[in-house]
């Protein structure tokens, strides 16, 4: 079978970029580092482009050219499927990912590390693109653990700091535990399907049989999706993730890493929702991440950390969708949130740029809207299109989501109301103490400086994406239902709904409306309740107990570690087997000392001996 | 005659290093042409295995006495080992290619790989027992005479573990060769011909013997004590030939000695060997995370990786013995790396604890970036090598038993745990205010050239290991339960 | 057949025997082991001349020259010992203490 050129050239363009960079690059000429990355991100998005507009018209890709392990009939491939799901978020990554990648070229100018960066940076966009084109599962899962190694790279970027090795280590590690779902899921796929099967368009329509073992593979799926896609219990990794480099933040929030996770659930839609229970439960353990890291968003002070929780709480918006049933409601959500999350990041790093650090906090600002007022456009529209306010891109994705869990009822739309209100207001409450005042408390730079254009031209195109990619919502509902496996009659245009319209945007404006009073008219509060009631902020920064928890683990973990390996191991079973030479020393001496060297002693002996002979005899 | 050359030639060549210096010549340019010579030979030997295109080589010899037959036989899975055994032979002496070290140093490194090609060739068992102890000997001197500060008593431990080990070894083919005896009236040492009772006392006694034996050299826990202080006192060339090829004979054992023989009722005793590899993972995972020299940490890393051999390989299925085998491969490449490199770094400083180092990234960033690919390969990251043999042993396994399998895969998830964080202390770390170590050098053009030697095959491994897994099937296919 | 005899001969072999057993003096003990000798040579002799059969004594004869080389023997090591320590004494020679 022909493999197009545009699938040759999602990959080839990469690899050959990395590898030209690696070996010629990286040594001499390292300030060029970001050219071939650019080039290849433009092939890519045109190859994702004729992708995307293949599938629209109804052309479903799915191949496995290269036969990957080989055993007899037990084997896995190499393989593609390009269909309306993978065409999405392809496209998504392609172009998004391209324009932090041009951006980051401004943004990391004259770092000394600047060769390094672009080549982990474009890792983690291969390794994404690789991920989503995937046909098989066990191929998504190399691709999976290379977003998880990747992001490791770029997280602990400025490895010199301690927080950075730290965090990155608590990011790989959070997944690990994630990829035990995955890994658990694929050995169980394996063992109720033959190995082909791992293919997703052989595997789902088979899924009638072993119910049993594939509401096992659903949960273990989940789990897998919880750690990638920050989910609650396993969030906490994507907060302190903010110790990389801010496109960095912008990469892996909007289009790469925690997409990933959103994405394995709705590709394996038709096994998850096989399971009893399961969907339920996502969107149960969706709504609690949204509100939960929602309220803490509202809490924070560093600028990125406030947008991290942020990323949290949608995130958990997405895979609430998801467990309503809307997964392509929840799938658009992830475009749209792939752009206002960028493009507020970028906004973000824009302010980390002008302040000449690699974070800010509210302290810092304050007022920034007549110093950099390019930025804090692009930030307010952005910020509209997160709390969902019509017509901006994320009213038509978060209203889609919204309006199904109102349709539920009971805990949904109360879920829903909260997810409405607090999106709105943490947001909000960021712009108006980062741009407005400044306040008393805040002692904002005097002489910040915009960025320059190979950041804010990037910028621009993601605001107009965060701006405008919802008037598509039937081209991408249409794209969507494209040889989307199993999900087909899921694939619905929500119409448009007065009464999800009327309470999602009242509860939005009641949020931005409390923003204004808590940072414009009472300018101080912010400040004051941290004062007050110190407990509160305590609370807030231990992410109520999760973090003690977490840290509680890890010592376990090494306690137990210590206990095996140093207590049990070398000291008291080895020290067991080290004395056995003991006891053979003793015994030893004890028999030597029968033997005095004495002649007469020695005479006995054999006398005895020639008695016991004697006596022998006589018998 | 060509598969007595594989183990002889090295022989003799150790004899040639050994008397070199009588003769003017430098002992390790007669050792290292020696060892490229044999890999040479192996590699011309064995091409017919690429491409299925010849299923096995053997050279049936006459009975000499009691039916002890000098006879030696290679299929792919024993040339894939020849290869590697002659492979990482070449890396270890050029390991150590800097250092001034005498001719019985180098000798022994060819005396140790004719003994271990014999073992991996013999065909008769008391050939291969033969070659089994014979393997002590080079690997006791090159522990105990060139290790570090504490090598007397590592060597020692080594010795007599493994020797005790070995007896059990004895009995059991013993058993095996007495029960033939007395069932068929006639004496043989066959690996094809000898099988073991179907049931009784006699048989699970004759494979707990194997299994003892064996396992003392995997190393199975909890007989594994002697494995992390040979390590820590060997030389580095002494533990990467340790890690890399004396650990795997071990394993190649259980393909070759211990499953044809037990194939009646081998089934029941899966479990039971599954369990055991499981414990393993688990435990070398759990110790290692507790370790603070970096040697002994990548020893007990070896103990973790080698139950994933031992796991697929008591699956009994397609995926999971050629899971295994590969794993066998595998895992000599990426330890035989670290000890390579760790070796590098000892050279350089004479330090070898995690706290000892820190930012070596900004003085060796080459070293870095070797060492980040090689941890990875080692906790299993897909495209390396490390994942393939794991995926396929555990997908043997699950097939066998879920819940082995399952431990498997939280043994896979550690592996991150204790890697990362010593890849993390020694090379990105604040260095320490307690250490005074010099400035590290980086690796120069042979030391990185041996180091490419041991990392294209990890990527080729991980993205294609087709050729591999068909080199190495037709000779577990018949193991296949 | 005499039993004196035997219990003459018996009596000399336990006196012998004890000598080489419990006294330390190197000399003694030799001596010790010449009446040993002697005590086993007297029913050989009364054995040989009860069944008339010189073979006996052939035996007796050659266990003589045996006895004589083995004195011999012994007396030249107490004397290399003598020259070198000042007492041949038994005590004195335990070099094979384990």
């Amino acid at each position: 079978m022909a493999i197009p050129l545009s699938v040759v050239c999602l990959f080839a363009a990469p690899v050959s970029a990395l590898l030209f960079g690696y070996f010629f690059l990286l040594k001499r000429k390292q300030e060029w580092m970001h050219w071939p990355m650019i080039l290849s991100c433009a092939v890519v998005g045109v190859s994702a482009a004729s992708i995307a507009a293949q599938v629209y018209s109804g052309h479903i890709l799915d191949v496995s050219p290269f036969k990957w392990m080989p055993v007899g009939a037990w084997s896995i491939s190499f393989g593609v499927r390009l269909d309306g799901l993978s065409a999405i978020v392809l496209s998504l990554v392609a172009l998004v990912g391209g324009l932090i990648h041009v951006y980051a070229s401004g943004y990391m100018e004259g770092d000394p590390a600047f060769g390094r960066f672009f080549l982990a940076f474009h890792l983690f966009y291969l390794s994404m693109i690789g991920l989503v084109v995937s046909n098989n599962y066990v191929q998504m899962y190399l691709f999976w653990e290379m977003v998880g190694l990747s992001s490791y790279l770029l997280i602990g970027f400025w490895y010199q700091k301690a927080s950075a090795r730290r965090a990155s280590l608590q990011a790989f590690f959070t997944n690990r535990v994630g990829d035990i779902g995955f890994f658990l899921a694929l050995l169980i796929l394996m063992n109720v399907f033959p190995a082909a099967h791992a293919r997703f368009s052989e595997l789902f329509p088979l899924l009638g049989q072993g119910s049993l073992a594939i509401s096992w593979v659903g949960w273990l799926l989940f789990l897998a999706a919880i750690a990638k896609s920050a989910q609650f219990p396993l969030y906490f990794w994507l907060p302190d993730a903010m110790e990389g480099p801010t496109p960095v933040s912008a990469l892996m929030h909007a289009a790469t890493m925690v997409t990933a996770g959103i994405f394995l659930m709705a590709r394996s839609w038709p096994l998850i929702s096989l399971a009893p229970h399961l969907p339920t439960t996502i969107a149960a353990v969706g709504a609690f991440t949204a509100v939960f890291s929602g309220i803490i968003a509202a809490t924070r002070k560093d600028l990125k950390r406030i947008l991290a929780y942020s990323t949290v709480s949608h995130l958990g918006i997405m895979a609430f969708g998801l467990g309503l049933g809307e997964v392509s409601s929840a799938l658009f959500h992830l475009v749209t949130h792939g752009f206002f999350k960028a493009a507020l990041f970028l906004c973000a790093g824009n302010i980390a740029h002008a302040l000449h650090k690699s974070t800010a906090s509210v302290d810092e600002t304050g007022g920034l809207l007549k110093k950099i007022p390019v930025t804090a456009v692009f930030f307010t529209a952005a910020a509209f299109s997160l709390s969902g306010i019509w017509p901006f891109a994320g009213f038509y994705s978060k209203d889609a989501i919204l309006g199904a869990a109102f349709d539920r009822g009971g805990w949904a739309s109360v879920a829903g109301f909260a997810i409405a209100f607090l999106s709105a207001f943490y947001i909000f409450r960021m712009l108006f103490l980062a741009f407005l005042g400044p306040r008393e408390e805040q002692h904002p730079p005097e002489h910040p400086h915009e960025a320059g254009p190979a950041m804010n031209v990037p910028l621009f195109f993601i605001v107009l994406g965060a701006i405008g990619i919802g008037w598509f919502g039937t081209q991408f509902y249409h794209l969507a239902s494209s040889g989307w496996l199993g999900v087909s009659p899921l694939v619905k245009i929500p119409g448009f709904d007065w009464s999800s319209f009327i309470r999602s945007t009242s509860m939005a404006g009641l949020g931005i409306l409390a923003a204004y009073l808590w940072t414009m008219k009472w300018p101080s509060f912010d400040w004051d309740w941290r004062r007050n009631m110190p407990w509160i902020e305590t609370m807030a920064d231990a992410d109520f107990g999760v973090k003690p928890m977490v840290a509680a683990l890890t010592l376990l973990v090494e306690e137990l570690s210590y206990l095996l390996g140093i207590f049990w191991d070398k000291k008291t079973w080895d020290g067991w087997i080290e004395n056995t030479s003991l006891w053979a020393e003793d015994a030893a001496k004890t028999v030597s000392s029968l033997a005095s060297g004495r002649l007469n002693d020695s005479l006995w002996w054999i006398l005895l001996g020639g008695g016991v002979m004697l006596l022998r005899l006589l018998k | 005659m060509i598969l007595t050359l594989f183990w002889a030639f090295p022989v003799i060549g150790a004899l040639f290093t050994l008397f070199s210096p009588a003769f003017n010549l430098r002992a390790r340019w007669v050792s290292i042409i020696c060892a490229v010579m044999e890999l040479y030979l192996v590699l011309q030997a064995g091409m017919g295995f690429w491409g299925g295109r010849l299923a096995s080589l053997s050279e049936p010899g006459k009975i000499l006495t009691y039916g002890i037959s000098y006879s030696f036989s290679m299929d792919g899975l024993s040339w894939a080992l020849c290869l590697l055994n002659a492979f990482l032979t070449v890396i270890a002496l050029l390991s150590s290619w800097k250092q001034d070290l005498s001719a019985g140093f180098w000798a022994s490194f060819l005396f140790l790989e004719g003994a271990v090609m014999g073992v991996f060739l013999a065909q008769d068992f008391f050939f291969f027992y033969i070659f089994w102890e014979a393997m002590l000997i080079p690997m006791f001197f090159i522990i105990g005479l060139w290790g570090s500060e504490n090598r007397k008593h590592a060597a020692i431990k080594f010795f007599l573990f493994t020797f005790f080990g070995s007896l059990f070894l004895l009995l059991g083919i013993l058993a095996l060769v007495v029960f033939h005896h007395q069932s068929t009236g006639v004496w043989s040492w066959d690996m094809d011909i000898l099988r073991a009772p179907n049931h009784g006392l006699y048989a699970i006694l004759a494979f707990a013997a194997f299994v003892v034996g064996f396992g003392v050299k995997i190393p199975l826990v909890p007989i594994h004590t002697w494995l992390p202080d040979a390590h820590t006192e060997a030389p580095a060339a002494g533990s990467i030939i340790l890690a890399g090829v004396l650990l795997k004979v071990g394993v190649y054992g259980f393909l070759r000695g211990l499953l044809p023989a037990f194939s009646e009722w081998g089934m029941k005793s899966l479990p039971w060997l599954g369990g055991l590899a499981a414990i393993n993972v688990i435990y070398g995972a759990l110790s290692a995370m507790a370790q603070m020299d970096l040697k002994r940490l990548i020893a007990y890393s070896s103990i973790a990786h080698l139950g994933f051999c031992v796991l697929g390989i008591a699956s009994r299925t397609a995926q999971g013995l050629a899971g295994g085998s590969l794993q066998l491969i595998n895992h000599g490449l990426t330890t035989g790396a670290l000890f390579l490199m760790v070796g590098f770094l000892y050279e350089r400083t004479h330090k070898r604890g995690l706290a000892d180092f820190g930012d070596l990234v900004s003085q060796a960033p080459i070293l870095t970036f070797f060492f980040g690919v090689t941890v990875f390969a080692s906790i299993g990251l897909p495209g390396l090598n490390g994942f393939v043999g794991e995926f396929m042993s555990l997908s043997g396994m699950a097939k066998v038993s879920l819940p082995i399998a399952v431990v498997g895969v939280f043994g896979v998830t550690i592996a991150a745990f204790y890697l990362l964080p010593a890849f993390q202390a020694v090379f990105l770390g604040e260095r320490s205010s307690a250490s005074v170590s010099p400035r590290v050098f980086d690796l120069d053009f042979r030391e990185q050239a041996l180091l490419w030697l041991l990392i294209i095959p990890m990527f080729i491994i991980g993205l294609h290991p087709g050729p591999l897994l068909n080199i190495v099937g037709p000779a577990i296919g018949k193991l296949i339960l | 057949m005499n039993h004196s005899l035997w219990l003459i001969s018996a009596l000399l072999f336990v006196s012998g025997l004890c000598a080489v057993v419990l006294r330390k003096q190197l000399l003694v003990m030799l001596f010790g082991l010449e009446i040993m000798i002697s005590a086993a040579l007297i029913p050989l002799v009364a054995q040989a001349s009860f069944f008339q059969d010189s073979n006996g004594l052939a035996a007796v004869l050659i266990i003589l020259c045996v006895a004589a080389a083995e004195a011999v023997v012994g007396l030249s090591l107490i004397l290399h010992l003598k020259k070198n320590k000042t007492l041949p004494d038994t005590d004195a020679l335990a070099n094979l203490k384990g």
